[in-house]
């Protein structure tokens, strides 16, 4: 198995105005190739700031984060970008471009890392067919429900090959019986096509989806199960 | 990301907000038109008044008059003005004899002694400017201008014979004639030298009017000039001296013109100022530059305020895209991109805000031509002719060079740019994570 993100000894800490805020104190995690992994807290426990660093939005105080073998804190700006590019996320709401169409914001991901457009269009019509939505690829986010969107965006995370999926609360924003096949999916992404998944939620529910909970309290991890052994 | 989808992704970001792309491309458009059509108009009028003095001013003549130049190494300073400064030195009729004699290069030469003289209509008088000269050798110099249109010009007058210009014939240009060939013209003229001042009178007879020569001239024949006999001028004026000799050239090229003026000035002693049309015609050149320098720089104003609402305008689309800008960082955009981006932006309003300005100037500056011109025609780029003054002004052609062009293009897109750069930067410089957190 090959290790997708490993993380020693991570420390993150913000400044609020004057006053330094230890997000994320001490955190040590590794994430395998095809894991499905999902990281469970309440707000303010350092979720959104160990998503962000394992995204490479953000770099490290202190500690080691690899991700796909590559130190993130040596990196600058513009490896950074490189390093995104690996990263498929997906959002909590959902962060489509309001005036392109769903096909033109899948194609978005491709031409940015320069893919010629005839393939684009055939790559962004393939995936939004995985993911359910051959029909209404014209169709600009204000004309799809929330759970088309999150569809959407899914297909946008995964229009350039990335070695893992994060999601960030990914059906925070969505009813319950979308979210329940949005879930579907996802799992289905990880079991049929081996894709590695890092989720990010505070519903205990959807948590339970996942090969493996992580809980994270208060900047450390408190706990780290497979699915099942979780009482 | 290609060169293209980054001006796709820059123009999809520009079709969103028309109205205030738009009115942001008005600026530039308003600019770049102010910037074409004043220096379009100042080109035309220089070409109209070059026309016009090549007209009056053959190119292979000098003008000899006494006085240092204010040209030359030396001169008597601003107050000496073209026709030389104030001196006691005195052109003979006579010294065209000497400059024949200076090169082989110099073909004829011709005197004029000028005065103003005061002409009588029957109903009104006039303040004229006459010439004397020798109507043969003037013929000769000037072969194009100095043509009767009505009449003949005697090449051996006799000393009351007056060849008059187009003005004098027919100065409102509607038939309404004030003199005409064969009319008796009386010409007074007060010799300010005598004790007490006196007026000296005699009649004439006009046997030919020339035909419309147009603009100014220098030494040339004029519409609004009299020509009398050599003789007579010397005889009623009372002098030999002559107020400037005109010197014509075998071959019009540069080099002949700089050693027959070396060699005049220098038989003068320095005395003697020698005007060459080109130099005159590099003088209005470069008046004309400055003219056309300090109007670009005012309407070059109006684009830099249009560049401050091009930065307004960017910094404000800057704040509404935050998250924009941060979903396209975490999809793996290089910040250079992101300021590509923002560039392209600018690029697309200073090009089409050039375009249609250039448009607009061009429109703008026929529609001032014809104001101008008492209604001439809509003219096209380099078409046209110009005109004469005459009741209804200047005919102006304006014209459009290629530097022109493409200057107001490159100053345009220039601009736009420019005032982009630290919005565009600023986009550039975000924080993914707080950009998207932006709300």
């Amino acid at each position: 198995m090959t290790m997708i993100v490993e993380a020693l000894d991570l420390k993150k800490t913000y400044m609020l105005g004057k006053i330094p805020v230890e997000a994320l104190r001490g955190v040590n995690l590794k994430v395998e190739s095809g894991d499905f992994l999902a990281v469970l807290g309440p707000s303010g426990s350092g979720k959104s700031t160990l998503l962000n660093l394992v995204g490479a939005l953000d770099k490290p105080t202190a500690g080691t984060l690899l991700i796909d073998g590559v130190d993130v804190s040596t990196l600058n700006d513009n490896q950074l970008s490189d390093l995104r590019r690996r990263v498929g996320f997906v959002f909590q709401f959902f962060n489509l471009i309001p005036r392109f169409t769903a096909k033109d914001n899948v194609e978005l991901s491709l031409s940015i890392i320069g893919v010629s457009k005839a393939e684009r269009k055939k790559r962004a019509e393939e995936l939004l067919e995985t993911v359910g939505l051959k029909n209404r690829i014209n169709h600009k986010p204000a004309e799809l429900s929330g759970g088309q969107q999150q569809r959407v965006a899914i297909a946008r995370a995964l229009a350039n090959n990335p070695r893992f999926l994060l999601l960030d609360e990914p059906t925070g924003n969505i009813d319950s019986k979308t979210a329940r096949e949005i879930m579907k999916l996802v799992k289905r992404l990880n079991t049929e096509k081996g894709m590695t998944i890092i989720m990010v939620t505070h519903d205990q529910h959807l948590a339970r989806e996942a090969k493996r909970i992580v809980q994270l309290f208060d900047g450390v991890i408190t706990s780290d199960v497979v699915n099942g052994e979780l009482t | 990301m290609k060169t293209r989808d980054v001006f796709g992704y820059s123009f999809s970001a520009i079709k969103l907000r028309k109205l205030r792309a738009g009115l942001t491309t008005l600026g530039v458009v308003i600019g770049i038109a102010a910037i074409v059509a004043l220096l379009s108009i100042t080109q035309g009028l220089q070409n109209t008044i070059t026309m016009q003095l090549e007209t009056g001013l053959a190119t292979d003549t000098l003008i000899v008059s006494p006085g240092r130049s204010v040209f030359s190494e030396g001169g008597a300073g601003i107050g000496g003005g073209i026709g030389g400064g104030e001196s006691s030195f005195s052109l003979f009729i006579n010294d065209t004899a000497t400059i024949n004699g200076l090169s082989p290069d110099i073909a004829t030469s011709v005197a004029v002694i000028q005065r103003t003289v005061y002409v009588q209509s029957p109903d009104r008088g006039f303040l004229i400017n006459v010439k004397g000269v020798d109507f043969a050798q003037y013929a000769d110099i000037y072969g194009s201008t100095f043509v009767a249109e009505s009449g003949t010009i005697n090449l051996n007058p006799a000393n009351d014979e007056i060849v008059v210009g187009k003005t004098l014939h027919d100065p409102w240009e509607n038939g309404t004639l004030l003199f005409n060939v064969n009319d008796g013209l009386e010409i007074i003229w007060t010799n300010a030298t005598a004790r007490p001042p006196e007026n000296e009178t005699y009649t004439g007879q006009i046997t030919a009017v020339l035909t419309e020569i147009g603009g100014f001239s220098f030494g040339g024949p004029s519409d609004i000039s009299v020509y009398i006999p050599i003789a007579q001028a010397q005889s009623f004026f009372g002098t030999d001296e002559c107020n400037q000799i005109i010197v014509k050239l075998k071959s019009s090229d540069q080099a002949t013109i700089d050693s027959v003026s070396n060699a005049i000035t220098d038989a003068f002693s320095g005395e003697a100022s020698v005007i060459s049309s080109t130099a005159v015609l590099n003088i209005i050149g470069s008046v004309f530059s400055v003219i056309q320098l300090f109007l670009a720089g005012i309407a070059a104003i109006s684009l830099l305020v249009a560049g401050i609402g091009i930065m307004n305008i960017m910094i404000v689309s800057l704040i509404e895209r935050t998250r924009e800008i941060g979903i396209l960082k975490a999809l793996g955009m290089k910040s250079r991109t992101v300021l590509m981006i923002f560039l392209g932006e600018s690029v697309i309003i200073g090009l089409i805000g050039a375009v249609l300005g250039i448009g607009l100037g061009w429109v703008l500056a026929n529609v001032v031509a014809v104001i101008f011109s008492g209604g001439g025609p809509f003219a096209g780029i380099g078409g046209g002719q110009a005109a004469g003054v005459g009741a209804g002004g200047m005919d102006i052609i304006p014209v459009l060079t290629p530097t022109v062009l493409v200057g107001a293009l490159g100053f345009g897109i220039g601009v736009s740019v420019i005032f982009a750069l630290y919005p565009a930067w600023r986009a550039s410089k975000l924080k993914p994570v707080e950009a998207l957190r932006y709300e």
